[in-house]
């Protein structure tokens, strides 16, 4: 057995050394470019929804949100909950948020979104708007006439909103006046602008939880908790934990409030990815099988000649994948130095989604089955040809 | 030994049917150096094929120490050639991607011979048919005679049992076919090995044992030669 591979190999590599470098060249970059095609696009979907996790996570949810029971609006004793919940081992981060929908004033102009009145230190120990200020600072405790804009609210001189919400204009320390719900009317002024590229966070406002509070007549009362994990990915698992601890509040992951949204898209993009992973291998199917045939049908005297001199036909088939299979492993290596450029320059330059910048994420999974199925594609093409005209007669092979 | 029971070989080409073998029946013994003569389309080619279990007789039966060697499966012939028989093909049939070594190791490869032991063979043989300088060249680098001889080289570097040689020496001046033909001669006496030769050259009867002389697809004549050894 080993002996036969050793001929197989030793006829291989011959044929490969001495064969047509063009040929070889152009097939192993075939199979480079549909390996890239096979790991780009799920490469970009993996991205799509890292980034729509993290956006989540970072500024619209944090890994838990703890919301009223069902029926009521405000969480009550919320410093009690508060405390309860951060004595939880792996919880890093709570942040008690009011929300509440206002209508903006500004020169003339008016827009409405959610404001949240938010406590800044326990804010900062969740989400990290803090972190995207573009102009002005994040608000401190005591802020209570002080607002943050979002960029798209802000919004920027002469420019419309296109169905979102902006005063066309907003700069750091301007004042906007603030109408509440109940008809009440407060100004605040503006002491920074942030850019999360998140849209319903960039649209909205922050003030600080007393300002809210105040104007609503709330005490000791959120619309909703914030949690924060010490580490992302384990949020079911944190779920039940919290329960555990006899929350009486609604708890839910940051998934389970994103749902529909993301796994539409998701979904979507799935069938996409499906079709384009189809076409590709049926392709490279094609292009390999006309390569090997048009080698092998070339081939035809040569194979009736070993046949002739006694070497196996099982021999000379495997001879054909054995180059078929060096073809696949070059085209596999190309394609991967070929995706990493890729992956490369949309890293440095990446994609910008509505959810925000999409980094391409490469799985070790998705590469695997994509080498996977490159190689079984490959060896079918490859043993199919040299199978059909290695069953030839010898006597024809060789004199026709 | 050799045996051919009534051999008829009909090639059907659409309607047309060429009788190439008629009914030919011989017996060749261990160790006899068979010359087959005849004109030109009389069927020499055929049946040598058929002797080298490269084709299958229309009719007829070929035994090869004494075993019907028809019967065997594709698989079991090809290993029948791999191991016993050394063939010389009429248009010489190197692979033309591997160099004059390579052509005649392929089958020692095959053999599962250690590398040291295939590579000094394969030298050897080639120096023996005068090829000692044209080891690495290419079948597109070397001239038809100097193919020719690595064909036989290939055929009987594995000392085979039976060689079968079709016109050998059509592309040899006479005196590299004269060093041809007492290597297969040498070989004949030192291994007691049983040679086939389709021939056209009267003067080399005198190192066959025996002649078939072919016509039109049926023996004309069969002659003894007075061996010269
Ligand atoms: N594959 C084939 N199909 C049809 N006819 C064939 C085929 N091979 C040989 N023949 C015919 O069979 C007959 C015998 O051919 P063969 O090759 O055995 O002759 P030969 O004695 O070897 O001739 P030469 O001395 O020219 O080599 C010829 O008439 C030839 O045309
Ligand atoms: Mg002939």
């Amino acid at each position: 057995m080993l002996k036969n591979l050793k001929v197989a190999s030793f006829l291989a590599f011959k044929q490969i050394q001495r064969g047509s470098k063009g040929t070889l060249f152009l097939t192993i970059m075939i199979i480079a470019l549909v390996f890239v095609n096979l790991v780009f696009l799920p490469s970009i979907i993996s991205g799509v929804i890292e980034t729509f996790n993290a956006q989540s996570i970072n500024f619209n949810y944090g890994n838990l949100i703890i919301e009223p029971r069902e029926g009521d609006q405000y969480i009550s004793d919320i410093e009690t909950l508060q405390k309860k919940v951060e004595r939880i081992p792996g919880i890093v981060g709570t942040s008690p948020r009011i929300s509440t929908g206002v209508t903006y004033f500004y020169k003339g102009r008016d827009a409405r979104s959610t404001l949240y009145g938010i406590n800044p230190q326990d804010e900062r120990s969740v989400t990290k708007i803090h972190e995207h200020m573009i102009r002005g600072a994040f608000l401190s405790a005591g802020d209570t006439d002080k607002i943050l804009m979002g960029a798209t609210l802000a919004g920027s001189e002469g420019e419309e909103g296109g169905g979102l919400p902006t005063l066309q204009g907003v700069q750091v320390g301007d004042s906007v006046e603030v109408a509440f719900p109940n008809g009440e009317r407060r100004t605040f002024q503006v002491k920074g602008i942030y850019e999360t590229q998140s849209i319903g966070v960039d649209t909205s406002a922050f003030t600080t939880t007393d300002a809210v509070a105040q104007v609503l007549g709330l005490s000791d009362q959120a619309s909703e908790m914030l949690v924060k994990t010490s580490e992302n990915g384990q949020e079911e698992m944190y779920r039940t934990r919290l329960l555990s601890y006899a929350i009486q509040q609604q708890v839910f992951t940051f998934r389970q409030k994103a749902a529909g949204f993301v796994d539409q898209a998701i979904q979507s993009f799935e069938i996409i990815n499906a079709i384009s992973t189809l076409v590709s291998l049926i392709i490279a199917v094609v292009v390999i099988f006309i390569v090997i045939f048009i080698n092998t049908v070339n081939k035809r005297r040569q194979i009736g000649i070993l046949k002739a001199i006694g070497i196996d036909k099982q021999i000379i088939i495997n001879s054909y994948v054995l180059q078929v299979l060096f073809i696949a492993t070059l085209g596999a290596l190309a394609g991967f130095v070929l995706n990493a450029g890729v992956i490369y320059y949309l890293t440095v330059n990446p994609l910008v989604f509505p959810g925000g910048p999409v980094f391409p994420v490469v799985e070790p999974a998705t590469v695997a089955r994509s080498i996977a199925s490159l190689f079984a594609v490959s060896v079918i093409a490859g043993y199919i040809p040299a199978w059909k005209t290695a069953r030839e007669e010898i006597l024809d092979a060789i004199q026709r | 030994m050799i045996v051919a029971e009534e051999i008829t070989r009909v090639y059907r080409m659409g309607k047309v049917e060429v009788r190439a073998l008629k009914g030919v029946s011989f017996t060749i013994a261990e160790g006899e150096f068979v010359g087959i003569t005849g004109p030109s389309g009389s069927g020499k080619s055929t049946l040598l094929h058929i002797l080298g279990l490269l084709d299958r007789p229309t009719t007829g039966k070929v035994l090869i120490g004494d075993r019907d060697v028809q019967r065997l499966s594709d698989r079991q012939q090809t290993l029948f050639r791999l191991k016993r028989l050394g063939y010389v093909f009429q248009d010489y049939a190197l692979i033309p991607e591997l160099t004059a070594i390579e052509n005649v190791i392929v089958t020692s490869l095959a053999r599962g011979l250690p590398e040291a032991e295939y590579l000094k063979r394969g030298v050897e043989v080639l120096r023996e048919v005068g090829l000692g300088d044209r080891i690495n060249h290419r079948q597109s680098e070397l001239s038809g005679g100097e193919q020719q001889r690595v064909a036989i080289a290939r055929a009987i570097v594995n000392k085979p049992s039976i060689l079968l040689a079709d016109e050998p020496c059509a592309n040899l001046d006479s005196e590299t076919s004269k060093s041809i033909l007492d290597l297969f001669k040498q070989l004949n006496d030192d291994l007691n090995q049983t040679i086939v030769m389709v021939s056209h050259e009267k003067w080399h009867e005198r190192y066959f044992c025996r002649i078939i002389d072919l016509k039109d697809g049926l023996i004309n004549c069969m002659r003894e030669c007075k061996v010269s050894r």
